[in-house]
């Protein structure tokens, strides 16, 4: 990184503008989806909605921090004519964005489950204290019925993260769409 | 008449009054134990360092740091403004950069690009730590804040840490543009992600370079050798020129990246009276033509009669190149 501060002579607005829309539909559909399925009240999914996406998607931009100064000089400039002149050079990259977007979709999908664990217990079961357990049978009961809670957690985290992702992927091509008509 | 410009009077005098009281109250503690005191100690502790030397010195202006900031997160959380649509207070902004400065600012550079990085992400943990201590001032314990407390806060921090990403971001692409100063001979209006501020510069001034630097190279391999040597090098010009182009970019463009994306090539052609070589110097790195382009400089190599040799070598070589090199966009010309 740089250690001196210069006057911008270039801003990343596009890229904030895109993310913030993007962010607002997945967090909706989301939100939606973890009130539809999970019975949480309507604010709550929202939070969470909003809890997981925004932290995945820090999650992500560290990643690309932390890739970005370590490509070789010709993937990056592939990632350079993307981001400033939207093109590619190379047309193996086209292959390597398909490969790319599925590992991203399972890393956002296991980090927002991971995420919706970690926020559904500091959330609900800090300061109130559990209630003593009497007999044997009320704590298997309870353990199996916090797996069936996980698995619904999963398939939950799965459903919300397919829809947005397939609303996002349908306005990019809207976008490409309305590109290649001008 | 009289009577109301004396109420006027009496009114401006009563407002300055005012005014001198409630700078007083700000300057003067009331109590010993204030914000104000740490402020003034964290001055006196400048003034102190600049007297002392060496590691007495560090130690001094850092706790003057600390006073600072200890001063104005009192001040800030006393009396909070907040920040439109957030419950982020101004203050904590303040103390934010504070905290900021002094954890990623040096002595050389008091701004660096982290601590602007860092700066929302610390404002947000800033305002966030007097949610976690139950009381006030001196009687104040550790609590949970309650659930929707805790949400609250968890959303600041999910926004605040996207913006430092997103300033981040902004470092990354400032810094391709230094490391590739090609790049801005070219338009970014085909750019989904980004906006330019500053005009595009005409050519791309490192491809000059290279030609500028290549010439007077060439002119010392070609001046006065015998021609039939000189028609030999145009042969393997491509290479000849590749291997020195090598040097060149190597030598001229060493701090920057882009140095890899340059490739150099010849093109040959008869004229009537002798040859004219094309020096290229081709930018393979990203563009927003997909084609790339190229810069180009022409010399005319032509044989003339060695006059101070009479013997057999009947003539020797002499170049001229132009001044001015052109500036193509598109592919180059195909190799012979």
């Amino acid at each position: 990184m740089p250690e001196e501060l210069s006057l911008p002579r270039i801003l990343p607005i596009g890229a904030m503008l895109f993310e913030t829309l993007f962010l607002l539909v997945a967090i909706s559909i989301e939100g939606y989806v973890l009130h539809r399925w999970l019975k949480f009240d309507k604010k709550t999914s929202i939070f969470y909605a909003l809890a997981i996406n925004v932290f995945s998607s820090v999650f992500g931009w560290n990643i690309f921090f932390l890739v970005e100064p370590r490509l070789d000089v010709k993937l990056k400039s592939e990632l350079i004519g993307y981001i400033f002149f939207n093109n590619f050079k190379d047309p193996g990259t086209q292959s390597t964005i398909i490969f790319l977007a599925s590992l991203i979709f399972l890393g956002t999908f296991l980090i927002k489950f991971l995420l919706l664990k970690v926020l559904i217990i500091t959330l609900s079961e800090i300061g109130e204290k559990e209630e003593i357990e009497t007999s044997q049978q009320q704590k298997s009961y309870r353990i199996e019925k916090m797996q069936l809670q996980n698995t619904n957690l999963i398939t939950t985290t799965l459903i919300a993260n397919s829809m947005s992702y397939t609303a996002i992927t349908l306005i990019l091509v809207i976008r490409n769409l309305s590109i290649g008509l001008k | 008449m009289n009577s109301s410009f004396f109420k006027e009077v009496i009114l401006i005098f009563k407002f300055i009054q005012d005014l001198l009281l409630g700078i007083q109250k700000l300057i003067m503690p009331l109590k010993a134990f204030s914000w104000q005191t740490l402020i003034y100690l964290s001055v006196f502790s400048w003034g102190i360092s600049y007297l002392a030397i060496g590691f007495i010195k560090d130690i001094i202006a850092f706790s003057g740091w600390l006073f600072l900031i200890a001063g104005t997160a009192w001040y800030t959380t006393d009396n909070p403004l907040r920040l439109p649509g957030t419950f982020m207070p101004v203050g904590a902004l303040i103390t934010g950069f504070l905290v900021s400065v002094f954890a990623f600012g040096h002595e050389v550079n008091v701004l660096t690009p982290k601590t602007i990085v860092f700066w929302p992400t610390i404002a947000a943990i800033i305002t966030a730590i007097p949610e976690f201590f139950a009381g006030t001032g001196t009687t104040s314990k550790a609590a949970i804040p309650k659930l929707e407390v805790r949400q609250k806060v968890i959303i600041l921090l999910a926004w605040s840490m996207l913006i430092s990403c997103w300033l981040q971001f902004y470092f990354v692409i400032d810094q391709w543009l230094k490391e590739y100063p090609s790049l801005s001979a070219q338009n970014f209006l085909r750019s989904t992600f980004v906006i330019r501020l500053e005009p595009k510069s005409k050519t791309p001034q490192n491809g000059n370079i290279i030609l500028n630097k290549m010439q007077p190279l060439i002119e010392e391999q070609i001046f006065k050798k015998p021609w039939s040597e000189v028609e030999k090098w145009l042969i393997e010009a491509n290479q000849q020129l590749g291997n020195l182009g090598k040097g060149v970019i190597y030598k001229n463009l060493e701090k920057y990246d882009e140095q890899g994306l340059w490739g150099i090539e010849a093109r040959v052609v008869n004229v009537k009276s002798g040859y004219r070589l094309d020096i290229l110097t081709i930018w393979t790195g990203p563009s927003a033509n997909t084609r790339g382009f190229y810069l180009q400089k022409s010399c005319l190599i032509q044989p003339v009669a060695a006059v101070n040799k009479p013997e057999n070598q009947n003539a020797v070589a002499e170049i001229e190149c132009d001044r001015t090199n052109k500036f193509f966009i598109g592919s180059p010309p195909p190799k012979q």
